[in-house]
């Protein structure tokens, strides 16, 4: 007739085309202007959607994030000379070779023994800014000592002498020739430096810590009349167990008089808890994800089955199969796509709000992580509407058309 | 005729039903799952955390101030020690179902034959006793170390000969030339004995350089019978709050009802008080490295799993939600006949109130099951150990199911409310 | 030969015989309508000639062409191609436009042209609601937007069930005009019905009865003319 005539001369490409438009057209129309039901379907995607990537990010940074907590327990590695003491810029050596976002705190320590009213007292010095890093669960009552003449003693040392924050000390050093010299002498030739202290703290730690005085590195030169030099250095570093082994190989290694090695104490049990917690939260997600997605699956379902009646006169018109899937794909498609974009900004932004509140310290963004949960939710979304669609195709059209 | 309407409804429509009380059923299973991790999780980490070793040391009042600092000379010469026999009363406090582990240390010099001096310290490594609740307990340091590497064997207390075993750590090793399997002759200042090394050790820590057997063997060896240096205590606590930290400081300048809520909460500092309570002579202290960093570990963790429940219920609801408004809306036909044949709009809103609760109901309980065996899988596969349902999560799950279905069904409704029967009998 | 031709069709449900052995002819061009109380056999007789369902036994002549044995893909096919369906409750898609419903029909068949669906909307007077929606439309409008798309394919045959089932008597007046407007172009009509003066204007009417041809009338005063009646 006159309309195969009028095919025969159009060109195939511009008939792609014009179908294209109304493919097109058709899938807008039906988004746009079933305004109500589609909300909910997208509204449903993006639930989806931003569980998804809300908990895949707080998965995939929880160990990072967790990590840190966990240097709580203070020093994971130490380094100790291989002679009698490391000088300054062997720790700084050590320092360069470890990465400065995973390093929480180094702090070298140089342990001297004093005399208090003629007892002798372990009195430690270190960069106290740095012991604070690697030892944060030490319970300090009073200040830090912050400028030179500031003392921090152990509780039991306080507890002995009686003394309180605020209180005055003395402390005595015998240099060590002389000592050894001086062994079964008279007392006088000991009374070599003194330096006196205010006490501006007392140390809490349920440890050996609290029988030790604690002054900083300027204090102990006075006092010592020697330069600084360390007799261990302690490194917080929030990396797993397999890193630091790898590190402190390469510290013992690459400087040298001095050898690494792990607190195991510290290492194997942040390893065995950190598993536990990530297999947790993993474990969590996959629950909370797989019945979320049934969850967004039923409700694409009912929203696609209520279009039966359309179906089945799309079909009475002489729509294949074929055509009505792929349009209803298509806006599955269009909304999956829509909802897993809206969700994956959600999830990032309740992710960056979990991370706020718990751990004090913002999420990494990881891009991946948005086309993933795009095309998730697309392929959830096409899914479910598959189900439905299938089975109205399925269905005679005259029987869908005769039921009101 | 209300009950008719109402049953016919479910027979009629019984796909779609089975369909909204499927989601509620995922949704109260995944609130129910969530809130009863949620709970049991901080216990779970706790015991978790128990890998990092005891977090309470007790020690005899008088060491307490002098340990350690003299670390020349004979350690004997304090004098000062526990008594073995106390021991068994650490499970007898207040909270000694907290308590999960605790070993005591009784150190003595030995001489070896090759010259050398070493520490030998007396402890429990698996020793097994059964507490006065019919419970029985094995403790010792072959839980508390949990981060030893062991070339060789534990030491087994239950095994015959125990007392002729050593374990030694692995610097002290090296030095002597000695490993698994070998036989050590010590020299202490009591008696002398022939001892079978059954593991060399690496705890990464000053435990290297020292020689490990059990207690009775120490006391024989340096003839200290009944004495015990030291206990250390694993305990499961409660994260510390200004309360503890003003009790640890001075339990004496609390109220009477301070003091009885700080008493009766598991607070490593109440617990401390508690065991110097039963122990005479005994100064009881913290493990700082280990009871604050728990704490904080613990709070983190708990804070975690709160916002990932909020997450998956808030979740949970919108599907919900989402369902029963899609679902009620698909009925606008039928609504728009009632109206027509004359139903007000209360009972109309009665009549699709009660189908969706009836179908919330049904779907809620299967869904708490479900959840209960979600959780337990959780528990299982993270923990190895079932997870503790509260009592609690019955109402919270029942009254968020309830409002989150009555919450879905007000759009829903408003819009039947507002159809015109014209409209919908026209078939627009 | 015949356009379409039934050789003893027959359709049953379960013991339900909707159809029993039914022939028929209907020739090119001509206005049939099929008339029967309810239950008859018409709605199974309309689904079985509009291809939207299968015979249970018997032929089926569509062209020359047997359809009875065919797929339910082919089937499809053949819908698109050569009928045009009309229904009692119209079925329009209720977010797209009168000119878009139109315009869905062309894109099953062959492609979506908005001028020629514009045109076909026009030849049923509907040319100023093109872009309304049908919940927007009266019913009669609805139905009138249902004959352009039934009719936009050019199909050999237009099956109408129930046309006017749904319309008063003004908006029935309308439809059997244009019904009449399309029989003088010469398209095949096929009106199932059980309105009297739907069927009475016809040129061969045939009455169902428990799924038999009971008898048929022959309209001897049809003119085919059009009477003037203004499509608003």
């Amino acid at each position: 007739m006159e309309k195969t005539v009028n095919l025969q001369i159009q060109d195939t490409k511009d008939i792609d085309m014009k179908k294209r438009k109304m493919y097109i057209r058709m899938i807008t129309a039906s988004l746009l202007r079933r305004r109500s039901r589609m909300i909910i379907a997208l509204l449903a995607i993006s639930i989806g959607a931003m569980i998804l990537s809300g908990l895949v990010t707080i998965y995939i940074d929880v160990p990072r994030q967790m990590g840190a907590q966990f240097r709580s327990y203070g020093a994971n590695m130490i380094v100790t000379p291989d002679s009698d003491r490391m000088m300054p810029d062997q720790v700084e050596a050590v320092r360069g070779l470890v990465p400065d976002d995973k390093l929480v705190g180094i702090a070298a320590y140089r342990y001297e023994t004093v005399r208090v009213n003629d007892r002798p007292v372990m009195a430690a010095s270190a960069d106290l800014e740095q012991v604070q890093k690697t030892s944060p669960f030490w319970l300090v009552d009073g200040e830090w000592p912050a400028a030179d003449g500031e003392i921090m003693i152990g509780k039991n040392v306080a507890r002995m002498y009686n003394l309180k924050p605020g209180k005055r000390m003395t402390c005595t050093y015998a240099p060590e020739s002389e000592t050894e010299a001086g062994d079964g002498e008279t007392e006088e030739v000991v009374l070599d430096n003194w330096v006196d202290f205010t006490v501006t703290a007392i140390l809490d730690t349920g440890g050996k810590e609290e029988d030790y005085v604690y002054m900083r590195t300027s204090d102990m030169e006075k006092l010592t009349g020697e330069a600084t030099a360390y007799d261990v250095c302690e490194l917080s570093v929030s990396s797993g167990s397999d890193e630091l082994k790898a590190l402190s190989g390469k510290i013992s290694e690459q400087v040298p008089g001095v050898s690494a090695r792990l607190v195991k104490r510290v290492t194997e049990s942040e390893d065995t808890v950190l598993s536990k917690l990530q297999s947790l939260v993993l474990l969590v997600t996959v629950v909370v994800l797989a019945l979320t997605m049934i969850c967004v699956a039923t409700t694409m379902t009912a929203v696609v089955a209520e279009r039966r009646k359309e179906i089945g006169l799309r079909k009475a018109l002489g729509a294949s199969n074929q055509s009505i899937i792929a349009e209803f794909m298509g806006e599955g498609i269009v909304l999956g796509a829509c909802g897993g974009l809206l969700g994956a900004i959600l999830g990032f932004l309740f992710a960056q709000a979990v991370s706020r509140n718990v751990f004090h310290s913002s999420i990494t963004l990881m891009p991946w992580l948005v086309p993933v949960t795009i095309l998730a939710s697309v392929l959830v979304t096409g899914a479910a509407c598959m189900i439905p669609i299938r089975s109205a195709t399925q269905v005679d059209p005259a029987l869908v058309l005769k039921g009101e | 005729m209300f009950v008719r309407m109402i049953a016919k409804a479910f027979l009629r429509q019984w796909k779609k039903m089975l369909m909204i009380a499927f989601t509620i059923a995922l949704g109260s299973s995944l609130a129910t799952a969530m809130l009863s991790v949620m709970m049991d999780v901080e216990d779970k980490m706790n015991q978790e955390l128990k890998a990092y070793g005891a977090n309470i040391t007790v020690v005899p009042k008088s060491t307490s101030v002098i340990s350690d600092l003299y670390d020349v000379g004979d350690e004997n010469i304090s004098g000062n020690y526990l008594k073995e026999d106390e021991l068994g009363k650490i499970k007898t406090i207040f909270w000694a179902f907290n308590i999960v582990d605790y070993t005591p240390f009784i150190s003595t010099q030995v001489s070896l034959d090759s010259g050398n001096t070493a520490t030998l310290t007396g402890t429990w490594f698996n020793h097994h006793m059964d507490l006065p609740t019919g419970e029985a307990l094995d403790a010792g340091i072959a839980s508390l170390r949990s981060w030893w590497t062991v070339d060789g064997e534990w030491l087994d207390e239950q095994s015959d000969g125990s007392s002729e075993c050593a374990m030694v750590g692995s610097s002290l090793a090296k030095k002597e030339g000695l490993s698994a399997g070998d036989m050590i002759h010590v020299t202490g200042s009591k008696e002398e004995k022939n001892l079978k090394v059954v593991g060399v050790f690496d705890s990464g820590g000053e435990e290297d350089d020292l020689i490990y057997v059990t207690v009775d063997t120490a006391q024989a060896l340096g003839g200290l019978e009944g004495k015990i240096d030291s206990i250390e205590v694993s305990a499961l606590t409660t994260p510390d709050n200004e309360l503890a930290q003003k009790a640890a400081r001075d339990p004496s300048s609390l109220s009477v009802s301070q003091y009885e809520t700080w008493y009766c909460t598991a607070y490593v500092s109440s617990i401390c008080y508690q065991i110097e309570e039963v122990v005479t002579d005994s100064v009881a202290s913290a493990v700082r490295q280990v009871a604050d960093s728990e704490g904080q570990i613990l709070n983190k963790t708990e804070l975690l799993m709160i916002l990932i429940t909020i997450l998956s219920m808030v979740g949970a609801a919108l599907g919900i939600c989402n369902l029963v408004t899609a679902s009620v809306m698909e009925r606008s036909q039928e609504i728009g006949l009632m109206k027509a044949i004359g139903a007000h709009n209360p009972a109309i809103t009665g009549l699709v109130l009660t189908e969706v609760l009836c179908t919330a109901l049904i779907g809620g309980v299967i869904g708490f099951y479900a959840g209960i065996g979600f959780a337990q899988i959780i528990g299982h596969s993270v923990f190895s150990a079932s997870i503790q349902i509260r009592p609690m999560v019955v109402p919270v799950v029942a009254v968020l199911v309830g409002l989150v279905t009555l919450i879905g069904s007000i759009p829903a409704i408003r819009m039947l409310l507002n159809l015109r029967p014209t409209e919908v009998l026209h078939g627009r | 030969m015949s356009l379409l031709e039934l050789k003893n069709v027959s359709k049953v449900y379960g013991n339900l015989h909707a159809l029993d052995h039914v022939s028929l002819k209907v020739e090119k061009g001509e206005w049939l309508a099929i008339m029967g109380p309810s239950g008859s056999g018409k709605s199974t007789m309309m689904n079985i000639i509009g291809a939207l369902d299968k015979a249970t036994e018997g032929e089926i002549l569509l062209d020359g062409e047997d359809i009875s044995r065919k797929n339910a893909r082919a089937l499809t096919d053949i819908r698109r191609d050569k009928i045009g369906l009309i229904f009692q409750q119209f079925h329009l898609v209720s977010y797209l436009t009168a000119v878009e419903n139109v315009m869905l029909a062309q894109y099953y068949h062959s492609l979506p042209d908005e001028k020629e669906a514009l045109e076909a909307l026009e030849r049923v007077g509907l040319a100023d609601r093109a872009k309304h929606y049908p919940s927007q439309l009266s019913g009669g409008e609805q139905q009138r937007v249902c004959v352009a798309r039934a009719l936009i394919n050019y199909p050999e045959i237009i099956l109408a069930d129930e046309p006017t089932g749904n319309l008063d008597e003004a908006n029935e007046e309308i439809v059997v005009e244009l019904f009449r407007k399309l029989h003088l172009e010469g398209t095949t009509l096929i009106v199932v019905t059980h309105n009297p003066e739907v069927a009475e204007v016809a040129q061969r009417t045939i009455v169902l009865r428990n799924g038999r041809v009971d008898h048929e009338m022959i309209n001897e005063n049809f003119t085919g003319k059009i009477k003037h009646i203004t499509l608003q």
